[in-house]
């Protein structure tokens, strides 16, 4: 055990000196995330509108319709307690009640005119005032249509303040998932590959340590590596990208840990079939890039096609990114995420008996 | 007193190709005792069994009184190895890899001395991939000496080297010897093992063809009515070329 502690601590100070792997490992990700982050993908495009129709009469039918056609309000409709909820999760940028007594009439002297409630936003001014512009033009020009006068319902205002994810809080989990998966990959492929063929391996086997004490210590370091990794990550997105973390920052590194084991399986499996340095960037780009691209790191997983969605849902990293999204944006807990902690689980069981089966020390 | 290596009818193949083909003789204590052939003779894959990296098909080997076959890692313990085809990890300073391959034994050492006594004091706090061949090759015979062996093991320990190197080396190798150390090396250099060798023996084809001492091997050739067509010089190239460029170690 002294062996092994002592040969990880030494691994780690080496690692320090390395500045390829520490540029690729650390940097790397940070400038992913700075790049994304910056960019603010996904800011704009749609205004988000829940329509809760209490009327639900022909001129309140006629009045949706009219905001169906309009290409920058996305429509939803339901009850009002759920549509608030929504709102409130951030989920929408302004709820629109229609009162039980909408109608669209000629004003008359006294009356009282029915009043549609807007609930705004707050954490969204950009969208909320494009939205309400959007709105109060549809009402004007459906007054005027009919009865050829200034609107005749009135549009009162509140502001709700909701929990908004920006897209750097979703961006950053899956960052967080794409350097497990690099770091676990790639530190046991180069590393195992070269040290093979230069016969690093071959040298420390002819000392009594154990093959279980040297891959322990292999294994330990590599985990506290990206233990460590994770948690600059997480600093850089709160502190420098004002990310919120909704769920537990515990569960958040368990789950990371976990994930950690999974890729340097994956690592470990691979490794057993890659023999020159020179396939290794090769194989590496093989088994990551299809997870950086249908897996969510940096897009939402609607956006894959229907026919490579089979493949999307069982990667090991769309597991891993699910599971720390939950937990990071909407403060899931640990029994919310246990479908993708069983997919992770059983990726590693997988990849694990690969290895086992096809890894070897020596060439 | 018992030899420190002893080998009997030791043979490993290669599919069809024998590449050990019944190997014997013994080693004494305190001896310098080399290994000599060709490329492919077989002497690294004899070596690697009793070194206890490979398994031998069959034969028997004792290391340092210890069956290779049965405790390996006990022959471990016990003998120091350079390997012909072998580095160390990257990015540790050459006290650091002393100190990692006496961690590996369960050891602490005193690595500066180790690196003193290989004359890489100065080298201490620097990369080991950054080390000339020469000072490589003294940094892994530091390293195998962190766990005081009985028997260290040199594989081609001087090839690549530049004269001053190999010199340097032989004299580390005498060095280790007199502290009471068997040294067990092989090489394809002859001048090498008559300036350092106790006794050889003298591989081809996966067998030993000759085993005595250097001397003692040239008198039975002379005695065989054997005598070079070309007259013997008192100096050769080798003579001009250390006497124009120095015996002193070059640190390139």
């Amino acid at each position: 055990m002294r062996q092994v502690l002592g040969y990880t601590l030494m691994l780690l100070r080496a690692y320090t000196r390395d500045f390829t792997a520490l540029f690729f490992g650390f940097f790397f990700p940070l400038i992913f995330m700075g790049l994304f982050g910056i960019l603010n993908f996904g800011s704009f495009g749609h205004v988000a509108v829940g329509i809760v129709d209490e009327a639900n009469n022909a001129d309140s039918q006629a009045f949706r319709a009219g905001l169906g056609k309009i290409e920058t309000l996305q429509l939803s409709s339901g009850t009002s307690d759920a549509q608030l909820d929504s709102l409130r999760k951030g989920d929408r940028d302004i709820v629109l009640v229609i009162p039980a007594d909408f109608k669209i009439t000629p004003a008359r002297q006294g009356a009282v005119v029915p009043t549609l409630t807007l609930y705004a936003n707050q954490g969204r001014g950009e969208q909320v005032a494009v939205g309400s512009a959007i709105l109060t033009q549809v009402i004007d020009q459906m007054s005027f249509a009919i009865t050829q006068t200034a609107p005749v319902v009135a549009m009162k205002r509140e502001e709700v303040a909701g929990r908004n994810l920006k897209y750097v809080d979703f961006l950053t989990p899956g960052i967080v998932g794409m350097t497990i998966m690099l770091l676990g990959v790639s530190s046991v492929m180069f590393s195992f590959v070269v040290d093979r063929q230069r016969g690093v391996i071959r040298r420390i086997m002819a000392t009594p340590i154990s093959r279980r004490s040297y891959m322990a210590a292999h294994v330990l370091e590599r985990l506290l590596l990206a233990v460590v990794q994770v948690l600059i990550l997480l600093a850089v997105a709160v502190f420098a990208f004002k990310v919120s973390i909704v769920g537990s920052l515990g569960l958040l590194l368990a789950i990371a840990i976990l994930g950690s084991v999974l890729f340097l399986c994956l690592g470990f499996a691979v490794t057993g079939f890659v023999t020159t340095e020179n396939q290794a960037p090769a194989i590496l780009q093989l088994v990551t890039l299809p997870q950086m691209f249908l897996s969510g790191v940096f897009f939402s997983r609607d956006a894959v096609p229907a026919f490579l969605k089979p493949v999307s849902d069982v990667l090991p990293l769309t597991f891993l990114n699910d599971a720390l999204r939950q937990v990071s944006t909407a403060g899931a807990g640990i029994l919310d995420v246990g479908r993708d902690l069983i997919g992770i689980v059983v990726w590693s069981v997988i990849t694990f008996v690969i290895a086992f089966r096809f890894f070897k020390l020596e060439s | 007193m018992p030899p420190i290596v002893s080998v009997r009818e030791l043979r490993k193949s290669y599919g069809q190709i024998a590449a050990v083909d019944g190997v014997s003789f013994d080693v004494a204590e305190r001896e310098v005792f080399a290994l000599l052939g060709p490329n492919g003779a077989g002497k690294t894959t004899t070596v690697e069994i009793l070194e206890g990296l490979r398994q031998a098909d069959s034969g028997t080997a004792l290391v340092a009184g210890v069956d290779v076959r049965k405790d390996p890692s006990g022959v471990k313990e016990r003998i120091g190895v350079q390997l012909q085809q072998s580095a160390f990890p990257e990015n540790f300073l050459a006290k650091e890899i002393v100190d990692l391959f006496a961690l590996f034994y369960g050891r602490r050492v005193d690595s500066l001395a180790l690196l003193r006594a290989v004359g890489l004091e100065d080298k201490a706090k620097a990369k080991s991939e950054k080390l000339s061949g020469g000072q490589r090759q003294r940094l892994s015979i530091a390293v195998a000496m962190v766990n005081e062996p009985q028997v260290l093991f040199l594989d081609e320990p001087t090839t690549g080297l530049d004269p001053q190197g190999r010199r340097n080396l032989w004299e580390l190798i005498r060095a280790i010897r007199e502290r009471g150390t068997t040294v067990f090396l092989t090489t394809h250099y002859l001048d090498e093992a008559e300036v350092l060798c106790d006794r050889v023996a003298i591989m081809d084809n996966g067998r030993i063809v000759a085993l005595d001492s250097p001397r003692a091997l040239v008198t039975s050739l002379l005695g065989r009515g054997f005598s070079k067509p070309v007259q013997q010089q008192q100096a050769n190239l080798e003579d001009v070329f250390l006497d124009l460029t120095g015996h002193a170690l070059r640190e390139d």
